[in-house]
C-alpha cells in the first residue's frame, strides 16, 4: 500500500509540467539617473544596474519598481540568447515595488514561456528563487522555505507597507524582480533583504502582485488607497473600552484623528471604535484574519482598489453604527515616500530656489538625515497630519539653495526652512510661490518661514530686473518647472 | 654696502641687524611691560585660595524618584570675606556637601552655599566659623582691569594643600555664555594657558586678581568670570536679599539687508539697530518691545545692525551686556523705530528663574517633579530631560517635544507654565494597554486643561462621580483611561514592585 502511494506521487508529480524557467526569466540591465532634489533643473550621476524579471500573459515583463526607477536606458536579455532587447516602462507602482516593462521588438517573446501567478504560499512550504544575481552571469536557482508572513514597509518607497513574505532561500542584489516559485507558479517577486542578518530575503506576495495587475487593467496605476484614518491599536485596556462604551466581548481598533479631505471625515470621528470591515473581524491588535491567517487590517483595505467602498462597522457612545467608506488615496502633504521618474517641480526667482518638501529633498542630508535635517523640516515630516489645518494644502515647500547675487546676498539663514507665506498669503503649493511672484505690481515681496518671525524681504521690481541674469548665470533652464511665463 | 661685498656678508649683516632688533625688544618689553613675566605670588594667596571638595546626589532623569551614584569633585574658592569665597556655580550644582581646605591646614572646614547665581555663573560660600576659629581668610578684592594681550597667572590649591599656579594672557573680552545657562554676560578669555581651567581657579593681572575661571568648550582657551561681574553679583549679595542679574527677554537678528530697512521705513541716515525677532513673556524687554520693533539704542548706546554696542573700556561688545551687567530691577532705556517713528520706552529690568520657563534649561539642586499615577509617569519637562536621551539628543527627540523648546521656552502663559509629559508606563495590570505610550505632552485629565504639574493632583481628583481617569494628549494621540477605583491599589503595588519610595514629588 505504501508503495503504490509512492508511486501515485511520483505519477501525479510528473503529471505537473514543470516550466523551464531559462524561458520565462529575463535579465534586466538598466541605466539610471535620478534627479536632484536641492538644485531641481539637474540629474545627478549615472549609475548602471541588473536586475532580473520574468515573462507573464500578454507578451509583458513583470520585475520590480526599483529596477527600474529613474531609469534613461532599459535593455532585457534572454538566457543563452546574445542579443540584447531595448525594453520600455510601461506602469510601474513605486508604492508596491512592482513595474511591468514591454519590448517592441515581439522576436524577443519567440520560444518564450509566460509564468503564472500563483497564490499565497503555506509557512513553512519550499519556495525557488529564481534570477541574475551577483556572482555569475547566468540564470541561478535558489531553494529555502517560508519563513514567516506579514506586513512589512517597502524600502524601495520608505514608506508604504503591504504584505511580505520572509524566506530564508538567498536574495542578492540582481535577484530583484525574479520570480519566487512553488509547484511551477509564481508565488512572489524577490525584491528585498535584511542586511544586518543572514538568509534573511523578502519576497512580495501574490496578493500585491494581483492588486497591481489588476490596477494597471484600465491603462493606468493608481495605486494602493487607505480610509485615511489613523488607529490606536492596543486596545487592551478594560477601563478604555468601557469608557468608550463598548460591550466587554467586542474588540477593535479607535479612531485617533481622521485625515482631512478623507472619505472618513465627516463619518468617523477621534475615539470611534471600528470593529468590522467588510465582515472581517478586528482585534485589539488591529488584526484580521484573511488568507486564513491573522494578518493588519490594512490586509483587507489591500484587496480594494482606488474608488471601491469598504464596509465599517463602529462603536461611538455605546451604539453600533455602520458606514460604507470609498478607499482613496490619501497621501499626507508631507509626502514621506520617495518619489521617482519625475522631475521635481521648483520656483527659482531672483536666486532664491524653492521646491516641494519631500522625503528625497530631507535624504540629501545623507544616512543619518532623519538625526540631521533641520528641525522644523522633521517637525513637519513627522507630524505633518496633525499640523497641518489647511483643507487646500498640496505640499510645503522650502527654500532648497539661494543661488549667490547680490539681491539676495542676505538671505543664506533662510535656507532649508519651509515658506509659510508670501505677502501675508499662505504658501500651499508651488503654484501658490509662482503665483505671488508674477504679481508684479508690489515694492516688496516678504517671505515668512515657519519657525520663524523673521522676515525675507525682496525689492520686487529688482528681483525682476536681475531674475534672467541669475538664471543664466547659473545655467537654470527656466525660472519655474513645469515651465510657465513670469 | 658695495658691490664687493658677497651675499655671504650680506646675509650675515642681516642677521645681524635682527639679533639686534630682538635684544632691543627684550629689553623694551622688561622696562614697558613689567607684566610679561609675571611674579609667581603664590605664597601671598594661600590665605586667599581654598580647595573645596563636592559630594553630588542629584537625580535620576528618567526615574526622578531615585538619585544618581554619589560621586566627587572639587572647585577653587577665592576669599571674598573673612569667612566667605566665591566659586563658580556650576561647580556646585546638584551639591549635597561642601567642605573646604586651606594651605596652611590639614584638616576640611564644612562650608554652605549662601548665594547662587546660574547666570552669573557664581556662588557665594561661606566656611563654619566655627571650625575656621581665628584663622580667618584674607579677602581678595577683584580689580576691574583689562589689558589686551597681557600676561596672566592663575592658581589653585589642590587637595593636598600644594598651592599651584599656570600662565596664559588675556587675548580678548566678549559677552558670551555657556550651552547649559541663558545669559550672555561679560567674559574675559585667556589663550595660550598652561593648564586647562574651569572650575573657579583664580586669575592674576599683574598680580591682582581681575577674575575666576569659568565653564569654556574652547580649545586652549580658559573663559574668565570677570571681576565687573562678580563686584556686581557680591553687591548684590551683600544685604542677604539677591535680586539676580537682568535677563534679555527678546530675541534679535541683524539687520544689514537694504531691502528690509527700506521695508521697515527706517530713513537712510539711521545706520543703526537690530530687527527684534521675538519677545518672550518674561524677562527685559518683555513688557515694552515688540516683534517687528528694530532696537536702535539701549540706555542711549547705539546698537548697530550686528547688535554691538561700544564700550568704554573694552570696545565694540555685544549689546546683551547693557542688559546682563545690571542687577535686576533698575531702570532701563530702549529706544526703537516702531510704525515709522522713533520711539523712547522706559522699562525696569527684569530676571526669571529657570524654573519661571516654560521649559527650564536647566534644573539643579532640586528633585525633577514628577507624578506617578496608575504606574503612567508624568514629569516636567525640561531641557535636561531632553539632553539626558545622550549624544545627538535633538535628533532623537520628538519634533513635537523639541518645538516648545526652541519656540516656546520662554514664553509661559499663565495658563501653562509647565510642559507635562507622560514620559512612560511601568508596566502593571491598571495600565495593560498603554505600555508603549511615552513622550507624549499631557493635554487634559479628566477635562481640565493642565498648566503645571500642581494641577495633576487636583485634575486627578475632579469628577469624583466618574469611574475613570482619562488622560488626554497633545497631537491626536490614544487616551489614557484608568480605573479610579483601582488607583489607590495599584499605586502601593507599583510602588513596592518598582521600589519608588514616594509616588508624587511635586514642588508647588
Amino acid at each position: 500500500m505504501k508503495i503504490k502511494l509512492f508511486i501515485l506521487i511520483v505519477i501525479a508529480g510528473s503529471c505537473i509540467a514543470k516550466p523551464d524557467l531559462k524561458k520565462s526569466v529575463v535579465m534586466i540591465q538598466i541605466v539610471q539617473q535620478p534627479f536632484d532634489y536641492t538644485t531641481p533643473w539637474k540629474q545627478t550621476s549615472i549609475s548602471q544596474g541588473v536586475g532580473s524579471g520574468f515573462i507573464i500573459e500578454g507578451k509583458r515583463i513583470l520585475t520590480n519598481a526599483h529596477n527600474v526607477a529613474d531609469s534613461r536606458y532599459l535593455i532585457v536579455k534572454k538566457e543563452n540568447f546574445a542579443k540584447k532587447f531595448p525594453a520600455v516602462v510601461e506602469f510601474v507602482g513605486h508604492d508596491c515595488d512592482l513595474a511591468i516593462i514591454n519590448v517592441q521588438d515581439t522576436t524577443f517573446f519567440e520560444g518564450t514561456e509566460p509564468l503564472t501567478i500563483g497564490g499565497l504560499p503555506q509557512v513553512n512550504s519550499t519556495v525557488e528563487t529564481y534570477g541574475f544575481p551577483m556572482g555569475g552571469t547566468h540564470l541561478s536557482v535558489t531553494q529555502g522555505i517560508v519563513s514567516r508572513i506579514q506586513t512589512d514597509i517597502y524600502s524601495h518607497s520608505g514608506a508604504d507597507g503591504h504584505l511580505v513574505v520572509q524566506t530564508d532561500a538567498a536574495i542578492n542584489p540582481g535577484n530583484s524582480g525574479g520570480p519566487v516559485m512553488m509547484d511551477s507558479n509564481v508565488v512572489g517577486v524577490a525584491f528585498q533583504g535584511m542586511t544586518k542578518a543572514e538568509n534573511i530575503g523578502y519576497m512580495i506576495p501574490t496578493t500585491v502582485i494581483n492588486h497591481f495587475l489588476a490596477d494597471i487593467n484600465d491603462g493606468k496605476y493608481d495605486g494602493f488607497g487607505s480610509l485615511g484614518i489613523n488607529i490606536f491599536d492596543g486596545l487592551h485596556n478594560e477601563s478604555y473600552k468601557e469608557y468608550l462604551g463598548l460591550p466587554a466581548d467586542v474588540q477593535g481598533v479607535v479612531v485617533t484623528s481622521v485625515m482631512l479631505n478623507s472619505s472618513a471625515e465627516n463619518v468617523l470621528q477621534r475615539n470611534d471604535c471600528i470593529t468590522q470591515i467588510d465582515n472581517y473581524d478586528i482585534d485589539n491588535d488591529g488584526m484580521i484574519v484573511i488568507y486564513g491567517q491573522k494578518y493588519s487590517l490594512s490586509e483587507g483595505i489591500e484587496t480594494k482598489q482606488i474608488g471601491e467602498i469598504v464596509d465599517v462597522v463602529f462603536w461611538r457612545d455605546g451604539k453600533k453604527q455602520s458606514a460604507k467608506l470609498k478607499v482613496q488615496l490619501n497621501r499626507p502633504v508631507f509626502e514621506f515616500a520617495r518619489l521617482y521618474d519625475v522631475q521635481p517641480p521648483y520656483v527659482c526667482f531672483a536666486g532664491l530656489t524653492f521646491v516641494s518638501a519631500s522625503r528625497n529633498f530631507l535624504e540629501t542630508w545623507g544616512r543619518e538625515w532623519v538625526r540631521d535635517i533641520p528641525h522644523m523640516l522633521r517637525y513637519l515630516m513627522m507630524d505633518s497630519q496633525t499640523l497641518n489645518t489647511e483643507r487646500d494644502r498640496k505640499e510645503y515647500v522650502v527654500l532648497s539653495q539661494i543661488l549667490p547675487d547680490q539681491i539676495n546676498l542676505y538671505d543664506g539663514d533662510f535656507v532649508n526652512r519651509p515658506l509659510e507665506s508670501i505677502n501675508g498669503k499662505t504658501v500651499m503649493s508651488l503654484a501658490d510661490v509662482r503665483r505671488e511672484f508674477k504679481n508684479k505690481d508690489l515694492d516688496f515681496y516678504v517671505l515668512k518661514f515657519m519657525g520663524s518671525e523673521i522676515p525675507l524681504l525682496l525689492d520686487a521690481k529688482q528681483a525682476h530686473q536681475q531674475n534672467d541674469a541669475i538664471l543664466k548665470k547659473y545655467n537654470v533652464p527656466a525660472w519655474t518647472y513645469p515651465e510657465e511665463s513670469l | 654696502m658695495t658691490k664687493t661685498q658677497t651675499y655671504t656678508d650680506l646675509l650675515r649683516q642681516r642677521l645681524t641687524r635682527i639679533n639686534s632688533g630682538i635684544f632691543l625688544s627684550i629689553i623694551l618689553l622688561f622696562f614697558i611691560s613689567p607684566n610679561v613675566f609675571a611674579k609667581d605670588i603664590s605664597e601671598k594667596l594661600k590665605d586667599s585660595v581654598v580647595y573645596l571638595q563636592v559630594a553630588y546626589y542629584g537625580y535620576e532623569q528618567y526615574q526622578p524618584w531615585k538619585n544618581v551614584e554619589l560621586s566627587e569633585g572639587f572647585a577653587v574658592g577665592c576669599a571674598v570675606d573673612d569667612n566667605k569665597v566665591i566659586t563658580i556655580a556650576s561647580s556646585v550644582a546638584n551639591a549635597a556637601f561642601l567642605q573646604a581646605r586651606k594651605a596652611d591646614r590639614n584638616d576640611y572646614i564644612p562650608a554652605k552655599i549662601v548665594t547662587l547665581d546660574y547666570e552669573s555663573n557664581l556662588a557665594l560660600i561661606e566656611l563654619d566659623s566655627n571650625s575656621l576659629g581665628s584663622d580667618l581668610l584674607k579677602p581678595l578684592k577683584f580689580n576691574e582691569k583689562y589689558v589686551k594681550g597681557a600676561s596672566l597667572a592663575f592658581y589653585w590649591l589642590s587637595a593636598n594643600g600644594q598651592m599651584y599656579n599656570g600662565r596664559g594672557f588675556l587675548d580678548r573680552v566678549e559677552v558670551s555664555g555657556s550651552s547649559i545657562f541663558y545669559s550672555n554676560t561679560l567674559t574675559f578669555v585667556a589663550a595660550g594657558i598652561s593648564e586647562s581651567t574651569n572650575l573657579g581657579q583664580l586669575y592674576c593681572l599683574n598680580d591682582k586678581p581681575i577674575g575666576i575661571a569659568s565653564l569654556s568648550g574652547k580649545d586652549k582657551e580658559a573663559d574668565i568670570v570677570p571681576a565687573e561681574v562678580i563686584n556686581r553679583f557680591l553687591d548684590d549679595a551683600k544685604d542677604g536679599q539677591y535680586n539676580g542679574i537682568a535677563m534679555k527677554g527678546f530675541v534679535t537678528s541683524t539687520l544689514i539687508d537694504p531691502a528690509m530697512r527700506k521695508y521697515l521705513k527706517i530713513p537712510n541716515d539711521i545706520h543703526d539697530g537690530v530687527y527684534v525677532a521675538d519677545v518672550f513673556t518674561i524677562g527685559t524687554g518683555s513688557d515694552v518691545l515688540k516683534q517687528g520693533d528694530v532696537l536702535l539704542a539701549v540706555d542711549d548706546f547705539a546698537i548697530s545692525p550686528y547688535g554691538r554696542y561700544q564700550h568704554k573700556k573694552f570696545g565694540s561688545l555685544l549689546f546683551d551686556n547693557l542688559i546682563t551687567a545690571k542687577t535686576a530691577g533698575e531702570e532701563i532705556t530702549f529706544e526703537v523705530w516702531r510704525d515709522g517713528k522713533r520711539q523712547r520706552l522706559e522699562a525696569k529690568t527684569k530676571r526669571f528663574a529657570a524654573a519661571d520657563m516654560l521649559v527650564p534649561w536647566y534644573e539643579f539642586d532640586t528633585q525633577p517633579e514628577y507624578a506617578v499615577i496608575g504606574g503612567c509617569i508624568f514629569q516636567k519637562m525640561t531641557k535636561s530631560y531632553l539632553t539626558g536621551r545622550g549624544d545627538d539628543w535633538q535628533g532623537k527627540v520628538e519634533p513635537h517635544l523639541y518645538n516648545y523648546l526652541v519656540n516656546d521656552a520662554f514664553k509661559p502663559t499663565p495658563q501653562r507654565t509647565d510642559i507635562v509629559l507622560l514620559s512612560y508606563c511601568m508596566p502593571a495590570n491598571i495600565n495593560i494597554g498603554y505600555h508603549q505610550l511615552s513622550q507624549l505632552v499631557v493635554d487634559k485629565i479628566n477635562g481640565m486643561k493642565i498648566r503645571d504639574m500642581s494641577d495633576i493632583p487636583a485634575a486627578i481628583a475632579s469628577k469624583p462621580e466618574s469611574k475613570f481617569i482619562v488622560i488626554e494628549f497633545e497631537m491626536d494621540k490614544p487616551a489614557i483611561v484608568l480605573d479610579r477605583g483601582q488607583l489607590e491599589a495599584a499605586g502601593n503595588s507599583i510602588s513596592q514592585i518598582y521600589g519608588i519610595g514616594k509616588l508624587m514629588n511635586i514642588n508647588k
